[in-house]
Order: structure tokens, then C-alpha cells, then sequence
């Protein structure tokens, strides 16, 4: 018997109806897969801590990586949005110990504040996440940004005033 | 529902099949691309995805619709012509690469493309890659917008805002590439030569390269890449 005009097409209009919805739901779950896999990859939902006090003369937090507590957080300040100063968070905090967000009492942070113009300003402390792969990290911000004013008075006995950024 | 209801002869028409199929082409590129830089090392492979996908609609749409190799453009017999439609587009867009690389201060330098590589093959490869492109981008989404809005200025539209829409964020790029495709997809509807394009292609973005400061164009990166 000869094969009819329909049986000689490889792939027919309908396998294409076919194809194409199955690739949209392919893509579907490709997508959403990328996106979750990617926000757990740059973000680290095991980051406690919290930015205590910020005045004109220092700034002090604490950060715990609860998925290690034994390990010590890398931090960076920011102040008026610009980039100060980079440290590791392992200074002697009591405290986080007690109240069992730590295996040990070394998780805080302290940053001399850099001489700073008269007026406020506002401090921010990120935890440094590396993630899995070495091409990107990432910034969390520890706890909330804080306000703190700094006086003309402290400001003449300290010397001239820099920009933030260029105190390093 | 009977079993005529679900055939989907029935329930799409031919226009909104071809439609349904350049979106989901164009939506496949999107991902790949805008996906690329969220993912690093081998799983960067996970991108190979919904190009592969990509790829068998496009062939198996073909198929279907029994489009020769011919039928999409790659042939012989009408490269002359194509390439007669193009040549006072690409001088004109040569002049206008020389007056704004000159208006904006840069220098030209005809090894700038990949300054590691020899030029010839540079542009061979830029032959390739544009045939790749130009595949895509005429032998499928043209033919598939044509078909779904008729050949003319609406669907040489829509391929050039495919065309530029595919290199945002790059303000530059888009722009660039907009213009092209306005010219490519034209002279397909006219002279449907995939090779005479791939020509045209490298030749443009060798070009475009050469003449219009790195900085304005942001080492040709699109996409999420952009932003690295």
C-alpha cells in the first residue's frame, strides 16, 4: 500500500501545537529553577546581627553566620554611601554568646568613625557573602542604617574634614 | 469536548500559530541571554536549554510547514540580488559610522574588533555568527511574522524591534541593531539570501566596531552581561 500524503510529513502541525507547549513549560520551570537556585547562591539567609551605636567616634555592631557559628564574618562600612572600611567581625562580644546566637564571644565589630564634616550622617554595615563560586560577592546589610550627628566642635579638634570614601 | 475541538486545526489559526512561534523563539533567546551571567562555571551549560529548545521549534516548524532549505534563504541563485539591495544601505551606514566615530572624538582602528585575532578570520567568524543571527532572525521570525501579518512595513517593524529588543541595555546597540534589522529584514522580504545577510552582518559589525568609540558601545555586552 502506498503511504498517504499525511504519513510522509515528519512532523506534523499538531506535533508543533504540541512541542511548543511543552517548551513553554519547560522554559516555565527553567526559569524559576534559575531564579531560586540564583538567590540562594547570593544571598545567605544563615546572617544574623545587628548595628548597635554609630556617633562620631565609633561603630559597633555584631554579625553571626548561624549555618557556622565558629566562623568569623567579614564586614564593610559605608557612611553617606560611600565605602570606608573593611574588617572581619572578631571582636570580644559577650553577649551574642549569651544570648545563644554564637558558640563563642568573638563575633563583634567596632569601627574607628573617619573624621566626618559637621552634620549628620548615616552609617551602614554590610556582611561580605562569598557563596559558592568566586566570580561575584555579595553585600547584606547588618541590622538597619543609623543616624548620628557630629559636631563642629568635634570636627575642629580632630583636623580638617574628608569626603567618607577618601579617608582610607 | 469532542475530539475535533482539541485538534488544534480547530482552535488556532494558522496567523496565531506563526505568532505563537516567533514569541516563543524570541522569548527563548531572552532567557538564554538575560539567564547567561546569574549562572557561573559548567552550569553556565544550563543555558544550552532554551537554545536547544529554540532550535527544534525552528526546525521542526519547518518541517511542519515543508520549508525547504531553499525556502528559508539558504541558496545561491539570489545572492547578487540581495547583496545589490544592500550595498547603498551599508555605504550609507559606513559614512554615518565615519561622521559619528569623527563627531564623537574617536579614533578609527580597523583591528579593534578582537586586536588578538587576525582580521580575516574575525571576519569569517563574524560570518558565521551572523549566519547564526540571521537564521534566526530572518528564516524564522521574518518568514513567521510575515505569515502573520503579511510582508511589508508592519512585519520588517517588528523584526527590527525583535532585532534591537535583543540588545537592551545596550542604549547604543539597540539603536544600531534596530536599524538593521529595518534594513535586513526588508531585503529578505525582497531577495531571501541568509548568506548575502551573514556578509552584510560582519561587514557592519566590523565596522560599526572600528569606527564608533568602545565606550559608547560597551564591548557589544547585552543583556544582564551588560552591567559586569
Amino acid at each position: 500500500m502506498k503511504p498517504s500524503k499525511e504519513t510522509k510529513v515528519f512532523f506534523s502541525r499538531q506535533n508543533l501545537f504540541q512541542l511548543l507547549i511543552a517548551k513553554s513549560i519547560i522554559e516555565a520551570l527553567l526559569v524559576t529553577a534559575l531564579a531560586v537556585s540564583f538567590y540562594l547562591v547570593v544571598t545567605n539567609p544563615h546572617l544574623r546581627g545587628w548595628l548597635d551605636q554609630a556617633d562620631a567616634r565609633t561603630i559597633s555592631g555584631w554579625v553571626v553566620n548561624e549555618k557556622s557559628a565558629g566562623t568569623r564574618v567579614e564586614v564593610q562600612l559605608f557612611i553617606d554611601d560611600r565605602f570606608v572600611e573593611s574588617r572581619v567581625a572578631d571582636s570580644f562580644r559577650p553577649d551574642v554568646q549569651q544570648a545563644q546566637r554564637a558558640t563563642d564571644e568573638w563575633h563583634g565589630f567596632v569601627f574607628q568613625t573617619p573624621r566626618l564634616g559637621a552634620g549628620d550622617h548615616e552609617a551602614r554595615v554590610f556582611a561580605i557573602h562569598r557563596g559558592a563560586s568566586d566570580e561575584r560577592r555579595t553585600l547584606q546589610i547588618i541590622g538597619k542604617p543609623l543616624r548620628f550627628h557630629v559636631d563642629a566642635a568635634l570636627t575642629d579638634s580632630r583636623g580638617p574634614a574628608t569626603s567618607a570614601g577618601e579617608t582610607q | 469536548m469532542s475530539e475535533a475541538n482539541l485538534n488544534p486545526e480547530t482552535i488556532v489559526s494558522d496567523r496565531a500559530l506563526a505568532g505563537w512561534e516567533l514569541i516563543s523563539v524570541v522569548s527563548s533567546i531572552v532567557i538564554a541571554e538575560w539567564m547567561f551571567t546569574t549562572v557561573s562555571g559548567l552550569s553556565k551549560l544550563i543555558i544550552a536549554i532554551p537554545i536547544l529548545l529554540a532550535f527544534a521549534v525552528m526546525i521542526f516548524s519547518h518541517r511542519a510547514r515543508n520549508e525547504s532549505l531553499r525556502d528559508i534563504g539558504f541558496r545561491f541563485d539570489n545572492f547578487l540580488q540581495a547583496m545589490r539591495l544592500l550595498v547603498l544601505p551599508m555605504l550609507g551606514s559606513g559614512i554615518l559610522c565615519l561622521i559619528v566615530g569623527w563627531r564623537l572624538g574617536g579614533t578609527i582602528n580597523l583591528f579593534r574588533w578582537h586586536p588578538n585575532r587576525f582580521i580575516l578570520f574575525q571576519l569569517m567568524f563574524g560570518f558565521g555568527w551572523g549566519l547564526v543571527q540571521q537564521y534566526a532572525l530572518q528564516g524564522f521570525l521574518n518568514r513567521r511574522a510575515t505569515m502573520a501579518l503579511g510582508a511589508g512595513w508592519q512585519s520588517v517593524l517588528i523584526i527590527a524591534m525583535i532585532f534591537g529588543g535583543l540588545h537592551l541595555p545596550n542604549p547604543a546597540l539597540t539603536v544600531i541593531t534596530f536599524a538593521g534589522g529595518i534594513v535586513w529584514a526588508a531585503v529578505y522580504q525582497r531577495a531571501p539570501n541568509l548568506f548575502a545577510l551573514a556578509v552584510s552582518h560582519s561587514v557592519m559589525t566590523w565596522l560599526v566596531v572600528s569606527t564608533i568609540p568602545p565606550s559608547l558601545l560597551h564591548h557589544l555586552r547585552v543583556g544582564l552581561n551588560y552591567f559586569s
